[in-house]
């Protein structure tokens, strides 16, 4: 845009603005006309009363409304409540009161004046008010477009982190051939989130599960579940042994991530048909083994969290399944509650809830938010991802 | 968050007691350079007055450890409990910073 300033001092964004003057004087019309245009202003238009007012507003556009109060048919009061309610909160209303009419201005304000100018007009004074509401104007416009703009980036990236998860044709493809089956829910707290899931192929016997949850919300927090997408892609040769797929995870993550940045993750080998669960955790909320019999134990969920020291070491654990058991795995958001601390959630409520849940077929993942925050669709504070694996019984 | 410290002997001792969440984030930058300029060779936090952290409260330890260290200084945790003793426990922190 080109913001150089005109003899008058006036950008063209300025003197392009187009102001509608509403008096029922012809000759104060023309006075406030002819102070604009001396100013630079060249896009005036005209209305001698409140009805003709609202008349050119419904088929033009204005940037700005100079309005007289007292007029036939329908008053100043009138316009600046009818202009609000069609045309929004950002229109600027200059109104002319005048000095005697203290009375006037309070009500012109309650009825949605942005500003008051006295009438007889002051010349000095009512160009100084015109620029500076115009500035406001545009400043606001500017700032709208630029939201508008990032709402529209964050959406694009929101559905570029969704198409990294995996999606049932995934699940088809990896979990079910093995024996096993897989509910998934996801849901970042601000758009963009740092929590990230996935499954993969072992051998063929045996699939991978794989959760992370990336320290912070929100856009750093996405850009580094990014990264470790793209580590986790290279990371084949470890798929079989979960903490040296840990231990590697974290060696790449380790001089990438800031000082204060970590990932707490777990990374499970699961294989159904032999009845074996092997598994490896670096600080993540302990993942809850629900027996096809009705009891639980939790995993051990302990171990450095990601990302900090490069050459930290992580352990295997070991654990025998049966058909019809089940893994929970959850992110932290699903139990700490940090604006009630006392509901926080400890491992039993969650194994209680998920066990409940879990034999009702269709929408797991809806029931058990249902019944753990006490409504479908509670504002999450943190990123939310939970994962339940079954094996299938034979 | 709040914290309570004289900012002198050695070890320095701080207090730390509420909630260290993401939104502490400027205020514990401050008390973590302050630490790290003090004279004292150790630093000890004393956590038994917080009673809960998130990851950014973690981040923020991790932080001011690093900034701690990178000056010849050590940072000692103490006074765990309850939920902020079970994070630490869980993310083995005490692979990082010494936690009496």
């Amino acid at each position: 845009m080109d913001d150089t300033p005109s003899q008058t001092g006036l950008s063209p964004a300025d003197r392009g603005a187009r102001i509608l003057v509403v008096d029922d004087q012809p000759s104060s019309r023309a006075l406030i006309g002819s102070l604009l245009k001396a100013e630079g202003y060249s896009r005036l238009a005209y209305a001698g009363d409140g009805v003709a007012a609202m008349d050119w507003l419904a088929e033009n556009e204005a940037d700005m409304i100079i309005l007289d109060i007292r007029m036939p048919r329908m008053d100043g009061f009138e316009v600046c409540r009818a202009v609000r309610g069609r045309l929004g909160r950002t229109m600027p209303i200059l109104v002319q009161t005048g000095v005697q009419e203290a009375d006037s201005r309070v009500e012109a304000f309650r009825a949605g004046a942005s500003d008051i100018v006295a009438k007889p007009v002051n010349a000095g004074e009512l160009v100084s008010r015109v620029r500076l509401h115009l500035e406001r104007r545009q400043m606001i416009h500017r700032l709208q477009r630029y939201q508008d703009r990032m709402e529209d980036e964050l959406r694009a990236a929101q559905s570029m982190q969704l198409d990294l998860l995996p999606g049932p044709a995934d699940i088809d493809a990896i979990v079910r051939p093995r024996g096993g089956s897989l509910t998934a829910f996801y849901r970042a707290s601000h758009m963009l989130g740092g929590d990230l899931w996935q499954v993969f192929p072992v051998d063929e016997t045996r699939f991978g599960i794989f959760m992370v949850d990336l320290s912070g919300h929100g856009v750093s927090a996405a850009i580094n579940a990014f990264r470790v997408h793209m580590i986790t892609a290279g990371l084949s040769a470890e798929r079989h042994d979960p903490a040296q797929w840990l231990a590697a995870l974290n060696r790449r993550l380790a001089p990438i991530l800031p000082v204060e940045h970590f990932a707490t993750a777990f990374y499970a080998v699961i294989d159904p048909g032999a009845g074996r669960l092997h598994y490896a955790a670096a600080g993540a909320p302990p993942p809850l083994l629900l027996r096809a019999d009705g009891s639980w134990e939790a995993l051990c969920g302990g171990g450095l969290i990601l990302g900090c020291l490069a050459d930290a070491a992580y352990e295997t654990h070991a654990m025998d399944l049966s058909p019809g058991d089940r893994l929970f795995a959850y992110s932290d958001a699903l139990c700490e509650d940090f604006e009630q601390p006392d509901r926080s959630l400890d491992a039993g409520e969650i194994a209680e809830a998920v066990q409940a849940e879990a034999g009702g077929g269709e929408a797991f993942a809806d029931r058990l938010i249902a019944r753990l925050f006490g409504r479908a669709d509670p504002d999450f504070r943190d990123d939310l991802t939970f994962l339940l694996v079954g094996m299938t019984p034979s | 968050m709040e914290y309570r410290s004289e900012f002198s002997g050695d070890p320095l001792v701080v207090e730390i007691q509420g909630v260290l969440t993401f939104d502490d984030h400027e205020r514990f930058r401050e008390l973590a350079a302050a630490v790290a300029d003090s004279e004292a060779a150790t630093v000890v936090l004393d956590l038994s007055g917080l009673t809960m952290i998130d990851s950014a409260g973690i981040g923020m330890l991790i932080m001011t450890n690093d900034r701690v260290v990178k000056r010849g200084k050590t940072l000692r945790l103490r006074g765990v409990q309850g939920q902020v003793a079970k994070v630490v426990e869980l993310s083995r922190i005490e692979q990082l910073i010494p936690v009496d």
